[in-house]
């Protein structure tokens, strides 16, 4: 059985502070959040909780003190999946991994409504410590660790050496945070949301050189909640959804770097992943009106733009400069706002990128609404997009 | 091919762990040799050291010794890092491509100017208290 699957509804908390600070009073447990979202989800959906055959939760943060929160938040529910419960987490793909995995369980017939839900805090944490983990996650923990390189470390390389290769200066890159926080503006879910300038954006302090505070992530909670279904229980449903078209997943064989000199500013599986997930929805990136990239810092969101295709190499940050990254123009990147001001909850960032496509695909985007949006990327990535997954979405009125 | 060894105050901020395979690239580091393994079976250099070759998956992997210089690939400074590095902040951090054709991290120590890219670099050992480390300074012409 191959069946398609569609995006049938979502919930969401704005990210920004859902965790309590130490010693505050705790308002609300993780699983509260999240039942009332599944809860919200399937009513706006009009799915039975019978019906509901796969969870797919992406691990809570270590901040989380319930361990076995999948099947516990199964128990919460009264769900008695028949498919499959799993707690996923692989760094940055966590999310779309979870996505990933409710289409696999509808298109293969396991299941007819799948879920792919998640929650994380992080907030409450000092920021020290959550490099303490990072540091682990994102290099050899005996031979690039001890050198103290944080996952946005890596990000900073790749800026110091596209600026160094293509003779873009700081102000250049940061322009996508300008960008990004413009759409956030118009974001109810985006965790920032003033608008700011150049200037203040290259008058923060600096975090990982060339990048300052408001070029790089945020630290924000979340909690979403996505539908699947196959596009015949959408249908009888009548109401409007998002066809996944396309999929795309590969891994570059490195962990960060590799053992040999190579194109760090390359992005090959960005490159390829993009590539498997347009031919399967038989389109070429030409076609796509709007794209939700993973991108943790400005510069990220730039290679992954130029890796898929969207401007020459070494010259992705002339098209930001021209608007044609932005809300109006030829192709808007990261409507949210993105990492850097909807929020980065990381393990999160791949399903909240999904549901702003939703939003945009069933024209319910408000005022940051692209128009005719009928075809939509998003793809999410781990390590310095060594690891990506792509899907094409397309409009379903 | 001797490396300089620069005596650090104190530990290391984050000491790498040690299992019976790797104790040779550590103890050889401290005495200013940079070793890193090849493979018998395909020939191909790898670092770090690793008991099967990442290539073919051969088991069977030679040590030999490495020049130690190379050239400056991409770098960084940090400003905002873990708890453990809290008193070496701000600290740089480079990827390096050795001679050899390795690419590998290391902490890189300025002069009065700031390394930049492509530029060729030189290994040196960092010999903390617990151990050694290894950072990269410019190359000296003599």
């Amino acid at each position: 059985m191959n069946r398609q699957a569609v995006i049938l509804d979502y919930a969401a908390r704005p990210v920004g502070r859902l965790m309590p600070r130490p010693g505050e009073a705790i308002e609300e447990f993780e699983q509260d959040i999240l039942c009332d979202l599944i809860i919200q989800t399937a009513n706006n959906s009009g799915v039975a909780r019978e019906d509901i055959g796969s969870l797919n939760l992406t691990s809570p943060t270590p901040a989380t003190q319930q361990l076995g929160f999948a099947t516990f938040l199964a128990s919460r529910l009264g769900l008695r999946c028949d498919a499959r419960i799993s707690d996923i987490n692989n760094m940055g793909i966590t999310g779309g991994l979870a996505f990933d995995q409710a289409c696999e369980d509808v298109s293969s017939g396991k299941t007819d409504f799948a879920l792919a839900c998640g929650i994380e805090f992080s907030t409450g944490a000092p920021a020290e410590m959550i490099m303490d983990r990072g540091i682990r996650v994102v290099g050899d923990v005996d031979f690039q660790s001890p050198f103290g390189l944080t996952p946005i470390a890596w990000y900073a390389f790749d800026a110091n050496r596209y600026m160094h290769e293509t003779g873009a200066s700081r102000n250049d890159i940061a322009q996508i945070a300008v960008k990004n926080r413009a759409h956030a503006a118009l974001n109810p879910l985006a965790q920032y949301r003033k608008p700011m300038t150049l200037e203040e954006v290259c008058a923060q302090r600096p975090i990982v050189e060339p990048l300052g505070l408001f070029e790089v992530s945020p630290v924000g909670d979340g909690a979403i909640c996505l539908m699947v279904s196959s596009e015949e229980n959408a249908r009888s449903l009548n109401k409007p959804y998002v066809r996944v078209r396309g999929r795309g997943f590969q891994h570059d064989g490195h962990h960060q770097i590799g053992n040999h000199y190579h194109d760090m500013l390359a992005f090959p599986a960005a490159s390829h992943t993009g590539n498997v997930a347009l031919t399967m929805a038989g389109v070429k990136i030409d076609d796509i009106n709007l794209a939700e990239l993973y991108a943790p810092c400005t510069i990220t969101e730039l290679l992954v733009s130029e890796a898929l295709g969207l401007a020459e190499k070494g010259k992705g940050y002339m098209a930001v400069l021209d608007g044609e990254y932005s809300l109006g123009g030829r192709l808007p990147i990261s409507t949210s706002g993105g990492c850097l001001s909807r929020g980065h909850p990381p393990g999160l960032t791949g399903l909240y990128g999904l549901a702003e496509l939703y939003d945009q695909l069933t024209a319910q985007a408000g005022e940051r609404q692209v128009r005719d949006a009928t075809l939509a990327l998003h793809i999410c990535e781990g390590g310095n997009y060594n690891l990506a997954l792509a899907h094409v979405l397309e409009s379903m009125q | 091919m001797i490396l300089e060894i620069v005596k650090c105050e104190g530990k290391r901020p984050l000491a790498p762990r040690e299992s019976h395979y790797t104790r040779e690239f550590w103890s050889k580091l401290s005495t200013g040799e940079f070793t890193s393994t090849r493979c018998q079976v395909c020939r191909k250099l790898m670092f770090p050291p690793r008991q099967h070759c990442p290539m073919c998956w051969s088991k069977k992997t030679d040590w030999v010794s490495l020049s130690g210089k190379g050239k400056l690939y991409a770098r960084t400074t940090v400003h905002a890092g873990p708890l453990m590095f809290q008193q070496h902040i701000p600290y740089s951090v480079g990827i390096i491509d050795l001679d050899e054709g390795v690419r590998l991290i290391a902490s890189i120590i300025d002069g009065d100017e700031k390394i930049q890219n492509d530029e060729e670099v030189q290994l040196i050992v960092l010999a903390y208290d617990d151990g050694p480390l290894f950072a990269v300074r410019k190359i000296e012409s003599d």
